[in-house]
């Protein structure tokens, strides 16, 4: 038996030897999520470690905590922008995505295990959802971006998915206990109430949680932490009331996330430091669960499933689910092959072994094989399949550095630092010629670390940081401005977003004449902005048309309007070399 | 046919100044019709305005080609500045202009306007190629340079 200060240590350690790793791994194109599974197992009984530890309930709460915190802080941080243009097709993939891929993965896992049709299932359910922490950890990184459409669908996707397949899960054991009394009925009321119930106490709890953090008057320390409590509090009311807790704290967080509420900026921060917490925490421990020498004996059955998920049930899944949407067929093949299994699954698969199921831990050994397997194949592979799927947009606001301090006692005014990025288009000019908004004053400016006298302000240069008082509702268009680049673009943002401008309400009658592009009588009759929208119902930036042998390209989008076209011409043949 | 069959050597100028982007527009065209007898200036004025009226031509990066297909025209016809101050030509990336090339096509030449479109995009995304423009020391250096590009790669 360990006592607490050797437990203290082994914490410790393992923290800092995970947080270490974080360092490392960006730059081996590795999910830190193995990482911290692989600590996990070198700690555990099998490793280095030595650590035994099989306690599965106590894995199942830290699981499930972690869960919530991750669910949480993933609603806190997703735009409600982005969940609006990903919110159907995402609905779609969590709710017949994830059972289909239940279905046929648990067919298939019946088959191969020999095992009754109800236990295949449960094996599928417990693979069903996706974890996009994994994918963004990986994508995050890099100097280009997903585009929106599918990196907001993958990311709603996740946040919506895990309800489903815990519900399934747990349907499944309901069955497996008592299979003569347990009836499709009584699955179907289970699905709704949890799914109803999960919605109206999230939404509900996201309104109340905001109102309370708009009225508490608390030390500034503790409104992330009431935020966390709200949550949690969010989470097992719900799950009391027999709904889904993990499906209200993800709205509970995006209702939060995406209105003025008092702190959020710090609320923000501290959850995205709580979540990491939670992702370290429960991998390592998921990782100490494991024991590799018995991982082993079903290591071969394990990769076969897996591979059947990866190959057939999520594409099928994908496909079927994301019929009635449009998408383009790449961006499809990209969804299907992003469908990486993480935490959740494992989490899951420690239900069946806590409920005392037969093959309980057939299970939890299958199921970690197939996480361990789609994050390490589908993890490592994504850039590259996004690279070749041509899914990548260039970055192209700069995105300021916003500080934000919260000033006691003033509720609508905070404290804001930007610091200007290279090639600000404000360098250059006195504040005097930004025209900033009346209600704004400026606190401070501070050059190579030099508080500067109001004389001597002069002109902004790059990499000064400009401290402003101002209201809250101000925020967005003061980050407009400093916002603003005037940076050349680079040879390859401008091939991509094409060569010269178009402006939206540009008539697409005249263009077509000025290039000799014949158009159909009922596009010559639109503008270049409504010939877009016509054709693709969901644009995103980076979003192309074609146009004779020119694309369309969508530059700029504003909401969900479009804001600058470029016109892509056709790739040039070498020009002819000069005669002698 | 090839880049300096397109840039005559008259159609060259370096180091002039405009106030606005639609008098380096009409000094533009002025260059563009030199020498041809059957093209008006004004006429090569009203077809690349009606193509900046739908969007600038500005390329990013300090470069803008303004171009247009015109009756009355038996070949590509090219002309290019370079201006001694940097014009605000509402390019995509906000950079001031100060290389402009003007390209003239025949109105049957659809598919050639954009060969010869695409070519002259490209020759004006090497920035190398585009420095070298810009510290030439005047029109006949200038010209020399364009007619005489290869690609770098």
């Amino acid at each position: 038996m360990l006592i607490a200060p050797d437990l203290i240590l082994l914490a410790g350690l393992l923290l800092a030897m995970s947080i270490l790793a974080t360092v490392i791994t960006p730059r081996l194109g590795v999910p830190l999520l193995l990482i911290f599974l692989i600590i996990g197992m070198l700690a555990g009984v099998d490793g280095p470690g030595g650590i035994p530890f099989s306690d599965y309930g106590l894995a199942n709460l830290a699981g499930t905590v972690g869960l919530a915190v991750i669910l949480f802080d993933g609603g806190l941080r997703t735009s409600a922008i982005n969940f609006r243009t990903a919110l159907w097709p995402s609905i779609s993939l969590a709710t017949v995505g994830v059972l289909l891929t239940a279905g046929i993965t648990g067919a298939f896992a019946a088959w191969l295990l020999k095992l009754t049709w109800a236990e295949g299932l449960l094996i599928g359910a417990i693979v069903g959802s996706t974890d996009a922490a994994a994918v963004f950890a990986l994508l995050g990184t890099r100097s280009m971006a997903l585009n929106t459409r599918v990196s907001s669908t993958l990311e709603t996707e996740s946040g919506t998915n895990d309800p489903m397949a815990v519900f399934l899960t747990l349907a499944v054991i309901g069955y497996l206990s008592a299979p003569n009394d347990y009836t499709l009925v009584d699955s179907l009321i289970f699905l709704v109430q949890q799914m109803g119930i999960g919605s109206l106490m999230g939404l509900a709890g996201g309104v109340s949680l905001a109102s309370a953090l708009n009225r508490l008057d608390l030390n500034d320390s503790l409104y992330p932490l009431m935020a966390l409590a709200g949550g949690l509090l969010i989470f097992g009311l719900t799950d009391r009331l027999g709904g889904s807790g993990f499906l209200a704290v993800y709205l509970a967080g995006l209702w939060v996330g995406n209105h003025r509420v008092h702190a959020l900026p710090n609320i923000r921060r501290f959850h995205d430091g709580v979540a990491w917490l939670a992702q370290i925490g429960m991998f390592v421990l998921l990782g100490l669960l494991a024991t590799p020498t018995e991982l082993a004996t079903v290591a071969v059955p394990g990769l076969l499933i897996a591979l059947v998920l990866m190959l057939v049930a999520r594409p099928v899944a994908v496909t079927l689910g994301l019929l009635p949407f449009r998408f383009p067929w790449r961006e499809k093949v990209f969804v299907s092959w992003v469908g990486l299994r993480g935490s959740v699954p494992i989490v899951l698969a420690t239900f069946p072994l806590i409920a005392g199921i037969d093959n309980a831990e057939l299970f939890f050994n299958i199921a970690f094989i197939i996480v361990l397997v789609s994050l390490v194949v589908q993890g490592w592979t994504m850039a590259p399949a996004a690279q070749f799927l041509g899914l990548y947009v260039p970055n192209q606001s700069a995105r300021t550095h916003r500080v934000d301090i919260d000033l006691p006692g003033a509720r609508d005014h905070e404290i804001v630092s930007y610091r200007l990025p290279r090639h600000s288009a404000l360098a250059g000019q006195t504040i005097r010629e930004i025209e900033l908004p009346d209600t704004i004053r400026i606190v401070a400016i501070t050059r190579g670390n030099k508080l500067l006298s109001t004389r001597d302000w002069g002109r902004l240069r790059e990499a000064d940081s400009v401290a402003l008082l101002c209201d809250r509702a101000e925020l967005d268009a003061l980050d407009k401005i400093f916002e603003a680049s005037a940076k050349p673009l680079k040879k390859e943002e401008q091939r991509f977003f094409g060569e010269f401008g178009l402006r939206p309400d540009a008539p697409m009658d005249q263009l077509a004449l000025i290039y000799g592009v014949s158009l159909s009588p009922h596009a010559a009759r639109l503008t270049v902005a409504e010939f877009l929208d016509s054709s693709l119902p969901n644009p995103v930036i980076g979003d192309r048309l074609r146009f004779g042998d020119m694309e369309l390209v969508i530059r700029e989008l504003k909401d969900d309007t479009i804001g600058a076209v470029g016109l892509r011409l056709p790739k040039a043949r070498a020009p002819a070399p000069p005669r002698p | 046919m090839t880049i300096s069959d397109i840039l005559g050597a008259d159609r060259v100028a370096s180091g002039v100044t405009f106030t606005s982007k639609k008098k380096a527009l009409e000094e533009l065209s002025n260059l563009l019709a030199l020498g041809q007898p059957s093209l008006s200036a004004h006429d090569v004025l009203s077809s690349l305005t009606a193509r900046e009226k739908l969007g600038s031509t500005g390329l990013g990066r300090g470069v803008a080609i303004p171009h247009g297909r015109l009756a009355g025209v038996n070949q590509s016809i090219g002309a290019i500045m370079r201006l001694k101050h940097p014009l605000d030509y509402d390019a995509h990336d906000s950079t001031r202009v100060d290389l402009m090339f003007g390209l003239i096509v025949p109105q049957t030449a659809t598919e050639e306007h954009l060969k010869h479109l695409a070519a002259i995009a490209e020759m004006f995304s090497d920035e190398a190629f585009c420095a070298r423009l810009r510290s030439a020391d005047d029109s006949a250096q200038l010209h020399a340079l364009v007619a005489q590009y290869t690609p770098a790669h």
